[in-house]
């Protein structure tokens, strides 16, 4: 073989291996997106065509969907359930977890190593559904297991990898800013809150959009604490509720409507911040 | 005067923190270490058993069962997911045009509630005019339906489920992991001659191994845990066919559906949390140690 049919026989193989590369691909894409596609697709269908029908897209689009699926069922309340629960445990673990991280990364003072070594140790000993019970009852002797109180208090205590990621975003601002805000004479607590705060601004964006994200789609905790106040649900466990249809057989068109309506929020907050999620996850590895 | 003054001001500062963790985090284990050994049902008497409830669960098929059912479901989904995230990275770390955007495809589906998705691929797999077996049927796939949550496959659906969230989440770890291998060693095995696969099987593995180590840790520990998808898909059905360690401990600890044959026992419940955790931990030691052990030999 001369040298020209090697390099004609490489270029074959790489072409070859480029268009099997290119159709692996295209499958798990499409692996990926048809939960997605079928979920937004049939949530336009009727309850007849959803039935019966083979086609992907809806012969005739039924918007009207959306809106008796918001009537029919509690929507309106989930949505805001959802939204509160979310929004309060996000703050309430950033604060929690941006105190610790500042005061460990800052001051030496006994007993830090253990507290690292437990923050730690919590993010590897997993124990799941086994602390849900205790967790529960002591919610029922503060009373808190009437509201959605109990749930966030809960995910709050869950601010482990919040505190990990905020540790490591405090490494990398300079103690000479905060030294300069105390010699002006600002307090320790309004050096924290004025100064720290404002720059620890895209450390607590990407993890704010994590600790969202995980009390958005909680389902487990919130499903616990709603057994016996339905009106506190969360989008996920209300959805999840209709599998049991309460009046009649609950109608699959509307299911799929109102799991559009809980997923799309959040899908379009990722393709906003599409970066940061990616950031994030990447650097969770090493911090 | 000013030594007191900080330590209240780190007191202060560590105070939320430490308290929910004793509280919400402790505590609860403290609780569990105590009721195993009681018998109690969440309300009325507590009873001190002894070991009666360890005697109960080595004879408890139902927990048994859930035990295997685990093993198959963490063991299908790391086998599903692993390779495939991996290989998923590898290609996307490449650099052309459309990576950034299949990147962010594959990665969406960990940003959606697994609850949610699951509801919609309980509606997608139904039997009868399930979107799937509607689709596989119009192209000839297949001929008869599927009974996707039936007996006999109600495992390899939760399994494929489960992959669908967790591949996105993987590759992307890996990605993290292989860009922290230096591009030049790439560049001068290439100038050597080394084609793709000798890249892979000489750099890319030795390099990622510890990362790898961390990622596949952390990857039998989450599907060992998981349990949401298969509670909204099935409960547990059909007839305990996916009845994992922690949904069965899950029945035990609350009252839930009618149609489930397991009462509230919160005494035994405990005993049961504390088996699951130590077989979870225990797998978790073992793979560290052997993965360890593997590292030594390459």
């Amino acid at each position: 073989m001369n040298q020209q049919a090697i390099g004609a026989g490489k270029s074959y193989a790489k072409w070859i291996s480029r268009v099997l590369i290119g159709l692996f691909l295209l499958a798990v894409t499409i692996l990926t997106l048809f939960p997605l596609v079928m979920m937004i697709a049939g949530s336009l269908k009727s309850s007849s065509e959803l039935m019966s029908g083979t086609g992907i897209l809806p012969v005739k689009w039924q918007f009207a969907n959306y809106a008796e699926a918001w009537k029919q069922t509690n929507f309106a309340r989930f949505t805001w359930n959802s939204t509160f629960l979310s929004t309060v445990s996000t703050v309430g673990t950033l604060l929690v977890a941006a105190m610790a991280a500042y005061v460990t990364d800052r001051r030496d003072f006994p007993g830090k190593k253990l507290y690292v070594a437990v923050q730690a140790s919590t993010l590897f000993v997993s124990v799941g559904a086994v602390v849900l019970r205790p967790q529960y009852d002591l919610m029922v002797i503060l009373h808190l297991n009437t509201s959605l109180w109990g749930v966030i208090l809960i995910l709050i205590s869950a601010h482990a990898s919040t505190y990990f990621i905020l540790s490591s975003f405090f490494k990398s601002i300079p103690r000479e800013l905060d030294e300069a805000a105390m010699i002006d004479g600002s307090g320790f607590i309004r050096t924290f809150f004025k100064v720290m705060l404002p720059l620890l601004a895209p450390g607590l964006g990407v993890a704010g959009l994590f600790a969202f994200r995980h009390g958005w789609n909680e389902y487990i905790l919130p499903l616990v604490f709603t057994m016996t106040s339905p009106e506190l649900q969360t989008l996920t466990v209300g959805l999840a509720n209709l599998r049991y249809g309460s009046s009649a057989a609950m109608q699959t068109h509307l299911m799929l409507a109102g799991a559009c309506l809980s997923v799309l929020p959040m899908l379009l907050v990722y393709i906003i911040a599409n970066k940061s999620f990616m950031q994030m996850t990447a650097g969770s590895l090493k911090g | 005067m000013l030594k007191l003054r900080k330590l209240q001001e780190n007191s202060l500062f560590l105070l939320p923190s430490v308290i929910l963790t004793l509280a919400l985090g402790i505590y609860p284990l403290v609780w569990v270490l105590r009721y195993m050994f009681y018998d109690y049902a969440g309300y009325g008497q507590e009873l001190f058993v002894g070991l009666d409830n360890f005697r109960r669960l080595f004879r408890d098929d139902l927990f048994w069962q859930s035990v295997v059912n685990t093993l198959v479901f963490a063991g299908g989904k790391l086998v599903l997911t692993i390779p495939l995230s991996l290989l998923l990275a590898v290609i996307l770390n490449a650099s052309f045009r459309g990576r950034n955007f299949l990147r962010a495809v594959y990665f969406m589906p960990t940003v959606i509630s697994t609850a949610v998705i699951s509801v919609v691929f309980y509606i997608l797999f139904n039997a009868y005019n399930g979107m799937v077996n509607q689709q596989l049927m119009k192209y000839g796939i297949i001929s008869d339906p599927i009974n996707w949550l039936g007996p006999d496959h109600a495992m390899l659906t939760v399994i494929l489920v489960a992959a669908w969230g967790a591949v996105g989440n993987y590759m992307l770890l890996f990605l993290a992991g292989l860009q922290s291998i230096p591009r030049d060693l790439y560049e001068s095995a290439s100038i050597d001659g080394a084609n793709a696969v000798q890249r892979f099987t000489r750099i890319t593995v030795p390099m990622l191994g510890p990362i790898m180590q961390v990622i596949i840790m952390l990857a039998v520990i989450a599907s060992l845990k998981g349990y949401e998808s298969i509670m909204v898909m099935t409960e547990g059905g059909p007839i305990g066919k996916t009845e994992v360690m922690y949904l069965y401990l899950y029945k035990l600890l609350f009252p839930v559906s009618t149609g489930s044959p397991v009462e509230q026992q919160i005494g035994y419940g405990s005993a049961v949390g504390f088996a699951t955790a130590l077989i979870v931990g225990a797998i978790t030691a073992l793979y560290y140690y052997f993965s360890r052990k593997m590292n030594r030999v390459f």
